[in-house]
């Protein structure tokens, strides 16, 4: 017994010792839970959100395409950009919208008729990313009780039913003898039901059909639209979902093998190692460069690696442009490096550095989408995310694969990624401590 | 005279509040075998780092020949060979691979950087481990690795900070041989240590520091020479002797000091062919027996615990 109290008091001793074991154990858990927390609570509250980046192109302009537009602003889940059709494409083909609704010419005029006759049902055509098919089924999602909304405010008025009325006689009038149903009898109740909604021109005789579809949103009754859905890829480019996710993996454990390596480091300064280097006649400067090529080179072998994968078993392809995939390549590696040396730097000892180091780069994956999609973050986070490379590096891959976008659409991506590798080289360069 | 290969002035280091070394001189002449001594804690270490550019001093100035160490990247650092207390070597990487790396920052290449490394395994008895990795070796073929990584560029002075640290005594004769090679090929040594009998076995000249300072700095037998007495002479009586036979002790021809510790009695006299006779004499007199006798020289011990009044090993 004294002897298991003895190994019990001596590790939890040794434990609360070292103060980032500490910091590992309780801040760094404590601040991931916080953080999903926020974001899975958010979920539910869709006003704490930005919303999602919808973008309408309206070819009707009649009063339901209208109040369909003005719906969809309405709903805190979106944030509505109106915009023409050659835009709304390029925005989605270039990842900074994920959803555009485009509602054709004649959705006004068909709509109503929709509910009762598929061949007139208007066709709204959903462009989408093909890498957020998750907003995609959102939007279409909601889409279907803000047309219902924007029917009961905006078509079903009187007049519209009386043109419904008297196109149904029209066709009892045209259709063939039947001699299950009184053709007179139908053409006579017909005839009172537009009678009846001649005199209530002036009232509002729908507005209990209006609460209902707005308080319960359930819908019993045949959509009076259908929709198109289009992948938005550039040319014969084909969206695989291998790529999004290689470069996600690749990245993170990228970034995971850069904690190795820092932590190496602070080994070598611990196991004296840099004693022997100090007395050699090498600077600080060779060091570092010597240390961030080094780990660059590990980082590109392991995404070019990662990639090959990618590209001999699941099929992924650079169908953008070679140039710049290998710019988004390199600019990732030196960034991982450059952040693997300023985590060296700014860390004290090996075991406390490690458990720091997880907490930033944890942070950095979590922030940069890859493990939520961005839209569910509060707006604010949605603009921190901006300032996370990994954010940077996801989009320059996803634009040089699968989006087959052009060298230029790499070129913000490898500015982003280099300006954060210049920042981490300076706090190397202001706290890496050389004397041993 | 000739320029001195090393000359440390007044090296001054604290860190914060404790000052690890101060007013440090240190001179080398070429050749010569230096052993810097002292407990732990006595600022050994902070003085060899100053000396090898590893630490700025707060005051004070290192030259090697004659000038000054300027920068990282100054070419008369190669005239130094570093031998850190501790193990800096990749342990998960061969022998032959760590001497590649170290010797090609020393900016050795090609055939020369092979014969070094060669030279340097042959010396410390690796050659037919040279392909394993570190993490295989015993501590004592760390330590000759670890003091071979040092030799690679041939430098002049050899800086060597406790190199024998948790070596079993194999390993320790195995590295005092390496020592004693390169002593005789004419290299300038300067040596670390607590332990005495390395000084005495490897070294003509012996530095003693204690907290920070200099409190000797001559060789062996001019600080032998500063003890009243350098012979010494144990006995281990049959009972305690009492303060007569003590006292007719002291007045015994030559002898200059008595301890007494229980049974056992240890005098120092100047001339053990003069003194024992005389003590004999005395013993028989009280009636008393020997039971052991020891005599010796005194040892570096004696003369530390002569100039600081502690004993080296309880500090």
């Amino acid at each position: 017994m004294n002897q298991l109290l003895a190994l019990f008091r001596l590790d939890l001793r040794l434990f609360f010792q070292d103060r980032r074991s500490i910091v590992l154990l309780f801040l760094v858990p404590i601040g991931i839970a916080s953080f999903m927390g926020t974001l899975t609570s958010n979920m539910g509250k869709p006003s704490e959100r930005g919303g999602l980046g919808l973008v309408v192109v309206d070819h009707d302009r009649s009063a339901l395409s209208v109040g369909l537009v003005s719906a969809l602003r309405r709903d805190v889940n979106f944030q509505v950009t109106e915009t023409n059709e050659a835009t709304a494409r390029d925005w989605v083909l270039s990842g900074r919208r994920p959803v555009a609704l485009v509602v054709p010419d004649g959705f006004g005029a068909n709509a109503l008729f929709g509910l009762f006759d598929t061949n007139r049902k208007p066709v709204i055509t959903v462009l989408f990313d093909p890498s957020r098919s998750m907003e995609r089924q959102m939007v279409e999602g909601l889409l279907v009780p803000k047309v219902f909304q924007a029917l009961a405010e905006n078509a079903l008025t009187v007049e519209s039913l009386r043109s419904l009325v008297r196109e149904g006689v029209t066709r009892i009038e045209t259709a063939p003898n039947d001699p299950t149903w009184d053709r007179t009898t139908v053409r006579k109740l017909m005839d009172q039901t537009d009678t009846w909604l001649a005199e209530q021109t002036n009232s509002r005789p729908f507005q209990r059909l209006r609460s209902s579809s707005e308080a319960e949103g359930e819908f019993g009754i045949p959509l009076p639209y259908t929709t198109r859905a289009e992948a938005l890829v550039k040319g014969q480019a084909e969206y695989n979902a291998y790529a999004h996710s290689f470069a996600g993996m690749g990245v993170q454990f990228v970034l995971m093998a850069m904690i190795d390596l820092a932590v190496g480091l602070l080994r070598d300064r611990e196991s004296g190692v840099f004693r022997r280097l100090r007395s050699l006649p090498l600077s600080r400067t060779t060091l570092l460069a010597g240390k961030a090529v080094a780990w660059a080179a590990i980082a590109l072998i392991s995404l070019v690696g990662c990639f090959a994968f990618a590209m001999l078993v699941f099929g992924v392809r650079v169908q953008g442009s070679w140039l710049g995939f290998v710019g988004v390549l390199l600019a990732t590696s030196l960034l991982a490096s450059t952040l693997g040396l300023a985590l060296a730097a700014v860390g004290r000892t090996p075991a406390g550095t490690r458990g720091f180091a997880i907490g930033v780069i944890l942070l950095m994956v979590m922030i940069g989408g890859a493990w939520f999609p961005s839209f569910v973050f509060p707006k604010w986070l949605q603009t921190v995310s901006l300032a996370v490379p990994t954010r940077w590096a996801m989009e320059g891959f996803n634009a040089m694969t699968w989006r087959g976008l052009g060298g230029e659409a790499a070129l913000p991506s490898i500015g982003v990624l280099l300006l954060f590798s210049a920042l981490f080289a300076a706090i190397t360069w202001k706290w890496f401590k050389w004397e041993a | 005279m000739a320029v001195p290969l090393l000359q440390a002035q007044h090296l001054v280091k604290r860190y914060g509040s404790r000052t690890a070394v101060e007013g440090v001189s240190v001179t080398l002449q070429r050749g010569e075998s230096v052993g810097l001594l002292g407990p732990n804690g006595a600022g050994k270490t902070t003085t060899i780092s100053m000396l090898a550019g590893l630490i700025a001093p707060d005051s004070g100035e290192v030259q090697i020949e004659g000038l000054p160490i300027t920068g990282d990247t100054d070419p008369r650092k190669r005239k130094l060979g570093l031998v850190p207390q501790e193990l800096a070597l990749y342990e998960d990487v061969s022998a032959r691979r760590n001497l590649e790396f170290f010797g090609s920052l020393q900016g050795l290449t090609g055939a020369e950087l092979r014969r070094a490394i060669d030279e340097a395994l042959q010396l410390v008895g690796l050659m037919d481990r040279a392909g394993d990795r570190v993490k295989q070796f015993s501590g004592g073929m760390k330590r000759r690795l670890n003091l071979s990584v040092a030799l690679l560029h041939d430098p002049d002075l050899l800086l060597l900070d406790e190199p024998t640290v948790g070596v079993d005594p194999q390993s320790r004769n195995a590295i005092f041989d390496n020592i004693e090679q390169l002593r005789r090929r004419g290299k300038t040594i300067l040596y670390t240590t607590h332990y005495m009998e390395e000084v005495e076995r490897l070294c003509d000249r012996v530095i003693i520091v204690d907290h920070g300072r200099i409190v000797a700095d001559d060789t062996l037998g001019g600080l032998k020479r500063r003890l009243a007495g350098t012979g010494r002479l144990t006995l281990d009586l049959s009972a305690e002797p009492d303060e007569s036979t003590l006292q007719a002790f002291r007045t015994c021809s030559g002898i200059t000091g008595v301890e007494v510790r229980e049974t056992r009695v240890t005098m120092t006299l100047e001339d053990l062919t003069v003194g024992l006779g005389a003590v004999l004499e005395e013993v028989s007199r009280s009636g008393l027996r020997v039971r052991a006798l020891e005599s010796g020289q005194a040892s570096l011990e004696d003369i530390f615990l002569d100039l600081t009044g502690r004993s080296l090993r309880d500090v």
